[in-house]
């Protein structure tokens, strides 16, 4: 047998960053085993069978999309997919389709998983995908991601197709459909003196003729749209976005003031140039003026997050992420507060608790925020406090975070405190609290100063240490709170017997294990001499001053991160089927292997509070 | 000869119902031939490529890249980027070679773009061998690419049926080398676009159709 070298198949694959952890050997094992496919624009890809298995496209571009017809990625040359098929057996039911017309190498099933196995650079590059739902592969699509990217505010004339491909009303239908194909597009403008008088789809094509068994001589106007929604060629693409989704259509004409078509936009242009950026939603919002530009710009923040996922960024990146683009936006509706109402009458420091102090927010996180000032204000003070705050708390709600059903908000008076009211409410939880009084104070001992001088809170916070460090029975009363709740390990051995699935059983990930985890962090981390806010730096802190073994603190640590993972995995999900954030998981929606390692950690979690309670309740219970 | 008649019959009508199935159902040899030139009857091979296609994949497995012995190398190697040294180290017997294509094409359907040319080789060293008589059915990319431009009177330029201009436009990408087995793959992956646009439904006979026939292979002319 000859050993094959086919130099343009191998001079492509070795471009791809994981196979280029192989060798000559393995590369060639592998590409014995290609299978080589193409596949026509709009057909969707089956991944069965022999199909089950990792494919990369070498020219086309294609996209993924859930069950339900949500979009997960969009891919092109050079990009995997299929690893989820291969790795987990496709839990999500991810569905491929051809959004050109698409030559894809097939890698057999058998050779890949060898790889995986024998080559551990390349094995850890797809492993990565056993945590996240889909992985991009390809170097150009982080490139994407650094590069600027499309803003609201772009003219529509800066991504607007000018080429365009015309028609009159009477062609017959088969001449355009001929020169659609020829041009590769899906959608033909029908123009009469320049001027438009309608639009046919590729869909148009489909349901009018070829559904009806129509004509191929029928004639343009008969079949085309007349009259389709337009826009001019002065508006924003904020506008576009907003016109294509309400008018639920994927293709927009961009006409002048005379009528004339003078440009084409799809979804796809839309989509293509919607590589959002952290940095850049913060430029866009500190650039604002006004309470609604913001709140229009908030409205990215999701796509933002959807982004971040699946472009793999870890969870715990994604959590800072989110809190560090709250407190851009906290900071400037308070800047927006200031040159509203006048400058302040005196220093004051704006906090945040919760989530958005700790660092692990996620879409739907409600708002828990106060305000520390510098001295007792006077009535007309109070007052001017109070704008300030209800401004800062209705417009963080207008961008979508969400009032604190709990009213732990700073336009609550009970939560405009002086420092020195500040350490005295402090001392009082930590000396006489209930465990009742506690389920509620807890997230206050996760505190952060977003906007004013942070010194002042340091010493907040030191003294709340050192009163913690003298009252060990405090800590004792906080582990009662954090151990009243167990993590749902019941839960799997009813869901394994339920297979009628009359009844949903759903998972909140966040209340039944993420807040477990934070509760037994914020126990462990206000037992150090160093205070630490986020979760993962409050078990390392620990660990460090060892107030927690290694087991227990690694543990907590995977624990977290995985369900972190899954949470935000969850969101998107739910964000894009069903536009809602909710973090309750199907564990229909997990493969076996997920719903062990699910397990795994729910008994890691129950281990954890077992052993703080013999750390902080021995001699108490 | 009544029976051998009714044979012949019989083969047509199987022949005929076989050609309805689906592409799909049948396997092929895609091939390609490197030539000292364009003359069979002058000009002598110095390499084959080829890859089959099963299932409607292309099976880089199958993929073979053949140097003969004693080919001419000369001026050529500008063009295929063989040497003498590799004749002499991998070069292969025409009969053994010949022997294993004739095996291979016993059951698939030969590929190539512009057949004329290959063909007219192909018969040209089975004469050489003295091979028996052997009948295969054939494809022609190109021939498929003409047919479909008349019908659909597109005109296509000078040169727009070469292999690379077929490609381009199904969107394939453009390969740098034009070795026999670069040219044979390329050849097949025209051919999955060419069967991609006829349709989910496209059969053996409609291809047949468009480009493609049958030839016998014969010892003695």
């Amino acid at each position: 047998m000859t050993a094959i070298d086919i130099p343009e198949v191998q001079k492509f694959v070795s471009s791809i960053p994981p196979f280029a952890h192989l060798n000559a050997f393995e590369m060639s094992q592998l590409l014995l085993g290609v299978s080589m496919l193409y596949v026509r624009q709009g057909q969707t890809l089956q991944l069965s069978d022999k199909a089950a298995t990792v494919h990369l496209i070498r020219r086309g571009a294609c996209e993924i999309r859930t069950a339900k017809g949500g979009l997960v990625d969009q891919i092109a040359d050079g990009e995997c997919f299929g690893m989820s098929t291969l790795l987990e057996q496709n839990p999500q039911g991810l569905q491929v389709i051809a959004l050109e017309d698409s030559l894809v190498y097939r890698f057999d099933k058998a050779r890949f998983e060898e790889r995986l196995d024998k080559n551990e650079a390349f094995g850890l590059f797809f492993e990565h995908t056993l945590h996240n739902r889909l992985r991009k592969v390809s170097r150009t699509q982080s490139h994407e991601l650094a590069s600027p990217a499309l803003q609201l505010s772009t003219p529509i004339t800066h991504i607007m197709t000018q080429n365009l491909v015309l028609a009159s009303p009477n062609e017959t239908v088969q001449a355009i459909a001929l020169r659609m194909t020829e041009a590769r597009v899906s959608s033909i403008l029908v123009v009469e003196e320049k001027r438009l008088q309608g639009i046919v789809t590729d869909r148009d094509l489909r349901s009018r003729i070829l559904a009806v068994g129509g004509s191929a001589d029928s004639l343009v106007r008969d079949v085309m749209t007349e009259n389709p929604v337009v826009l001019l060629n002065d508006a924003l693409v904020m506008q576009a976005q907003t016109l294509m989704s309400e008018s639920n259509i994927h293709h927009l004409p961009i006409v002048d003031d005379d009528h004339r078509a003078v440009g084409m936009l799809t979804a796809a242009d839309l989509l293509r140039h919607q590589e959002l950026s952290p940095l850049l939603l913060i430029k866009q919002i500190n650039r604002q003026q006004s309470l609604e530009g913001v709140a229009v710009v908030c409205k990215q923040w999701p796509t933002l997050m959807i982004n971040l996922v699946i472009t793999d960024m870890k969870s715990v990146d994604v959590g800072k992420v989110l809190a560090t683009l709250s407190d851009n936006l906290t900071r400037r509706l308070i800047e927006l507060a200031l040159e509203k109402l006048g400058p302040a009458p005196m220093d004051f420091q704006f906090l945040v608790f919760g989530s958005q102090a700790r660092e692990d927010q996620s879409l739907g996180s409600d708002q828990d925020n106060a305000l520390m000032l510098e001295r007792e204000p006077t009535v007309e003070e109070s007052q001017y406090f109070a704008n300030l705050s209800d401004y800062v708390c209705q417009g963080l709600a207008a961008c979508g975070i969400r009032l604190c059903p709990g009213n732990i908000m700073a336009s609550n008076p009970e939560w405009r405190k002086t420092k020195a009211q500040w350490q005295n409410t402090f001392s009082s939880w930590i000396r006489n609290s209930t465990p009742a009084d506690l389920l509620h104070a807890s997230i206050f001992f996760d505190i952060r100063c977003i906007y004013g001088q942070e010194d002042d809170l340091m010493d907040v916070i030191r003294n709340m240490l050192s009163e913690v460090s003298k009252n060990s029975v405090f800590l004792a009363t906080m582990t009662r709170g954090a151990i009243a709740s167990k993590p749902p390990l019941g839960f799997f051995r009813h869901f394994l017997l339920e297979s009628s699935g009359e009844h949903k059983h759903q998972l909140d990930l966040k209340h039944q294990g993420l807040a477990l985890i934070n509760d037994l962090a914020r126990l462990y981390g206000l037992s150090c001499q160093t205070y630490r806010i986020s979760t993962l730096d409050r078990l390392e802190q620990a660990l460090k001053e060892k107030k927690v073994s290694k087991d227990t603190a690694r543990n907590l640590m995977d624990a977290w991160e995985q369900l972190n993972e899954l949470r935000l995995g969850t969101q998107c999900s739910h964000w894009q089927s069903l536009g809602d954030v909710s973090s309750y998981l199907d564990p229909k929606d997990l493969s076996p292997l997920e719903r062990k390692q699910l397990k795994t950690t729910f008994s890691m979690i129950a281990d954890a509070q077992e052993m703080a309670q013999q750390n902080f309740l021995r001699g108490f219970s | 000869m009544p029976a051998g008649l009714l044979q012949h019959v019989k083969n047509a009508w199987e022949n005929y119902q076989a050609n309805q199935k689906n592409w799909a159902e049948w396997d092929y040899l895609v091939l390609d031939i490197e030539t000292s030139g364009l003359n069979p009857k002058q000009d002598s091979i110095v390499s084959l490529g080829w890859v089959c296609i099963q299932d409607g994949l292309i099976e880089l497995g199958s993929a073979r890249h053949i140097v003969l012995e004693n080919a001419p190398i000369d001026e050529q190697v500008g063009i295929h980027m063989i040497t003498e040294a590799d004749v002499q180290s991998q070069g292969k017997r025409q009969e053994s070679v010949l022997r294993y294509l004739r095996q291979l094409l016993r059951n698939r359907v030969l590929v190539m773009h512009h057949a004329p040319m290959e063909l007219g080789f192909l018969k040209k060293i089975w004469q050489q061998e003295s091979f028996s008589n052997f009948s295969l059915s054939w494809l022609d990319t190109l021939a498929i690419e003409r047919t479909k431009a008349n019908r659909s009177q597109q005109p296509i330029q000078e040169g727009g049926f070469r292999l690379d201009n077929c490609r381009e436009r199904y969107g394939l990408p453009a390969y740098a080398g034009h070795d026999a087995l670069t040219d044979a793959l390329a050849t097949a992956e025209l051919l999955l676009a060419q069967v991609a646009y006829q349709g989910p439904d496209c059969r053996l006979h409609d291809l047949n159709q468009l480009g493609g026939g049958r030839t016998r292979l014969s010892s003695n002319q």
